[in-house]
């Protein structure tokens, strides 16, 4: 309401943005106190340094490539290929690296650029043939998913000792993977706020044609967002190996939905323009608790999909209230 | 005097602790068109979104039809026979005419199917009471603007409303669909319909208006019949600013050449345009919605591609091709459509300001912060923005403010040539005034300026020289002395080829 001016207007406008930019933020977590609170009080084994790193190590392994996906939707697009070009990643990997320590800069190598060619190759389909993300990631699902089964449908190859070793390896209490991911947070955080590509990505998400007419360079920033996406997902398959320690074709399959509800649990909106890496990061460790406390109390699996579920429907629904 | 079919008592609404309507009173006489004007942020639109439904007021009674209204919803009052056009049109673009108007009242047949026949026969019948001749089996996403605003009313007539309240009609219109508004706003009059017509322009008001309202600052100034009105007292009781100054007027000479465009022509409907522009000059664009005015513009500053022609700042090598090295070369364009081109309406001020600089703001594409809150300090500064705060999501400004920043925005790029694309459409007569000013000013420091615009007092009293468009092709040239409303009217009405005088 344009008749709502003066200075009144500060103080309701002001809190009611704050809640509006951070409601989502305060319920996810909330609700992750409230479920250590329940694991602290229902397990024994909960809160032990043990459980307490398998849940920071595969918190990590979805929250790199959440990270990517969320960057990928803040400029209202999707890559629902990241699962596939994980499984992808380790299988290649894996056969590269064949379980010598010395391949295992050549096998680093060649997964990354595997990464950054898938992205450019999505950013090509978007940016010059004006398809939509979702389509040219779907396509690309189907057909990485498929390469890697023609691949392999057994596993394959082997990780070297050192790459083994990795998995385990900690600082203090913390997993690296772990601390690899938290660094990862922080640089994203970073990247979005201090950044001029970073205000890109808020730019084409936020609305297309003003960013174009602003002089964004709108296709240069797509094939950016696309081959950093791409980039944790290769990352990911690689943190696979490490812990699979052989190239496991059954690797990969669903990251792409566990991903993009991490990052709407998150508060992101799909339609671009707006994202929060702590909510990323909430979201991720609100999925990542779930499981392993649904796994302790020994919760079935299937009932574990209908709780994730009605988790993202629930934050959702969450999130509209405080919107208006 | 008979019986007034609506009256509002002493409504008042505030928000969030803001007083937007203070006890204002306003009654209908049925049959007459009303004009209800005043600034933006004056509390016309929440006194009409009171009468809808969408709000409930704090305290005062709405009469209507003899009935006090307690409340209702949207739905009742459309049923009691209220309809609202609002400026965003509320159309299903993949639905037919016919399908739009009646939109969940579909007539249907006995057997509770779709009755097609009855629904384009009943279609035909409203549109025709508004003298249109629209086939209702075209698609709306097909139909121009104007088209689908007569859409929206036939819908409203489809609900058998006698009162209809218009919302800035015009600001989505140009020249000879006006007339067509006009007309049908008199034929339903004569059909004994009440209209409430809410507008920026005074012109209109004074067209067809019976009766003026002004509000201001939420509360009732001046009710009057219009014959007791003339266009000095409105704009006076409006912002408290008389006529005279809302064109500021400098004696600038002209300077340099800047900019020349040869023959340029794009996919669009643009076909062969030249133009000089002049350091310190403005140059008016009219034109009918349509004619390739917007089309100009947009491939002056490298957002289409050319298919022929050139564009070029002059002493500089060749044109350019897109937008990023247009701003780089120093031109600018602030576009039509505020929302939807010029805007990020959901982002704050500040990216909206500094979104198009980054990399000047920025070292090693870190962007430096300090600098940055300057930048966007500045620009508050210099135009006047009001906002809470840098962070303020640009959609909960009002338009003149929005209207700032976008132009504070160009003004950081230092550009020596600004074009301008209906730079005053929805912005209120005080902000108005001072983008005219900001105008002159750039004029003074010799920054060139393309205005492109659907207001003909606009046109001629910014104007140093007009081009007036027709179908993607220059129709004339007029200089300001030479111009007025008909001679412009001729030209963009006028195939080009009679008047190719340029």
């Amino acid at each position: 309401m344009s008749a709502l001016g003066g200075s009144m207007r500060r103080g309701a406008g002001g809190r009611a943005l704050f809640l509006r930019r951070n409601g989502p933020l305060i319920m996810v977590y909330a609700f992750i106190l409230l479920l250590v609170v329940i694991g602290a009080t229902q397990s024994e084994r909960f809160l032990s340094e043990r459980n307490l790193a398998n849940v920071a190590r595969q918190s990590a392994f979805l929250g790199i490539v959440a990270l990517g996906q969320m960057l990928v939707i803040l400029t209202a697009g999707i890559d629902l290929s990241v699962g596939s070009l994980v499984k992808v990643s380790i299988l290649v990997s894996a056969i590269v690296m064949n379980g010598e320590s010395a391949n295992v800069v050549p096998a680093i190598l060649a997964t990354l650029a595997l990464g950054v060619l898938v992205g450019l190759v999505h950013g090509f389909l978007i940016n010059e043939l004006r398809i939509a993300p979702f389509i040219v990631t779907l396509a690309s699902l189907v057909i990485l998913k498929g390469i890697g089964l023609t691949i392999s449908s057994s596993p394959v190859g082997k990780a070297s000792r050192e790459v083994m070793m990795f998995y385990v390896q900690k600082v203090g209490p913390l997993p690296v993977i772990a601390l690899m991911f938290f660094v990862l947070v922080i640089l994203t955080m970073l990247l979005l706020r201090y950044t001029v590509f970073g205000k890109h990505l808020v730019a084409v998400g936020g609305n297309v044609e003003v960013a174009h007419l602003s002089g964004v360079p709108v296709k240069r920033t797509r094939y950016g967002v696309y081959v950093i996406c791409s980039l944790t997902a290769a990352v990911t398959g690689l943190l696979w190996l490490s812990r699979m320690g052989v190239g496991d074709p059954a690797i990969g399959d669903g990251i792409e939905l566990q991903t993009i509800t991490a990052v709407i649990i998150g508060g992101t909106s799909l339609f671009g323009g707006r994202a929060s890496v702590l909510g990323t990061l909430g979201g991720v460790l609100l999925l990542g608790i779930t499981a392993n406390l649904l796994v302790m109390l020994g919760v079935s699996q299937f009932i574990q999909g209908l709780i994730q579920g009605v988790i993202i429907v629930a934050a959702v629904a969450l999130y509209k209230q405080e919107g208006d | 005097m008979s019986k007034p079919i609506l009256e509002m008592r002493g409504i008042s609404k505030s928000f969030a602790g803001v007083q937007a309507l203070n006890k204002v009173s306003f009654r209908c006489q049925a049959g007459l068109v009303y004009g209800l004007v005043g600034e933006n942020g004056a509390g016309k639109s929440t006194l009409m979104k009171i009468l809808a439904g969408v709000y409930k007021a704090d305290a005062g009674d709405i009469i209507y039809k003899g009935q006090p209204r307690l409340s209702a919803s949207t739905g009742e009052v459309i049923a009691s026979g209220i309809s609202i056009i609002y400026q965003e049109l509320a159309l299903v673009p993949q639905m037919s005419v016919a399908e739009n108007i009646f939109l969940g009242r579909e007539p249907r047949t006995s057997l509770g199917l779709l009755d097609l026949g009855r629904l384009h026969a009943r279609s035909d019948q409203l549109l025709s009471r508004l003298g249109v001749a629209l086939d209702t089996r075209s698609l709306v996403s097909q139909l121009t603007i104007a088209q689908q605003q007569l859409v929206e009313i036939a819908k409203a007539l489809s609900q058998a409303a006698d009162l209809i309240v218009m919302d800035e009609p015009s600001a989505i219109l140009a020249g000879s669909e006006l007339d067509q508004l006009f007309d049908i706003i008199a034929a339903l009059k004569a059909q004994g319909v009440t209209i409430i017509y809410i507008s920026h322009r005074l012109e209109e008001v004074f067209r067809i208006a019976d009766e003026v309202t002004v509000l201001k600052d939420g509360e009732v100034v001046d009710s009057r019949p219009i014959g007791q009105l003339d266009r000095h007292t409105l704009v006076r009781l409006m912002v408290g600013r008389s006529l005279d100054e809302i064109f500021p007027q400098t004696d600038h000479e002209q300077g340099d050449l800047a900019l020349i465009a040869d023959d340029i022509a794009t996919d669009t409907i643009l076909d062969g345009v030249s133009l000089r522009l002049h350091a310190g000059e403005i140059l008016g664009i009219a034109g009918m919605v349509g004619s390739g005015r917007t089309e100009l513009a947009r491939a002056l500053f490298g957002a289409d591609p050319l298919t022929r022609g050139e564009v070029r700042l002059v002493g500089e090598a060749p044109h350019w091709k897109t937008p990023s090295q247009a701003i780089r070369a120093g031109v600018a364009l602030v576009p039509e459509d505020r929302k939807s081109q010029g805007l990020f309406t959901a982002l704050s001020v500040r990216i909206n300001i500094t979104i198009p600089i980054l990399s000047r703001l920025s070292r090693l594409g870190i962007v430096r912060r300090a600098r940055e809150e300057r930048v966007v300090s500045d620009a508050q500064q210099r135009l006047s923005i009001v906002m809470t705060s840098p962070e303020q999501e640009t959609q909960y400004l009002s338009g003149g403010n929005q209207q700032k920043v976008v132009l504070a925005k160009w003004l950081e790029t230092a550009p020596a040539v600004i074009i301008l694309d209906e730079p005053t459409r929805g912005v209120d007569v005080g902000a108005k005034f001072e983008i005219y000013k900001l105008m002159r000013q750039l004029n003074d420091r010799g920054i060139a300026i393309i205005m492109i615009s659907s207001e003909l007092p606009e046109i001629i009293g910014m104007s140093d020289r007009i081009l007036v468009m027709n179908d993607g092709r220059v129709a004339g040239q007029l200089l300001r002395e030479d111009a007025d409303e008909e001679r412009i009217i001729e030209l963009a009405t006028l195939g080009g080829a009679e008047a190719q005088s340029a």
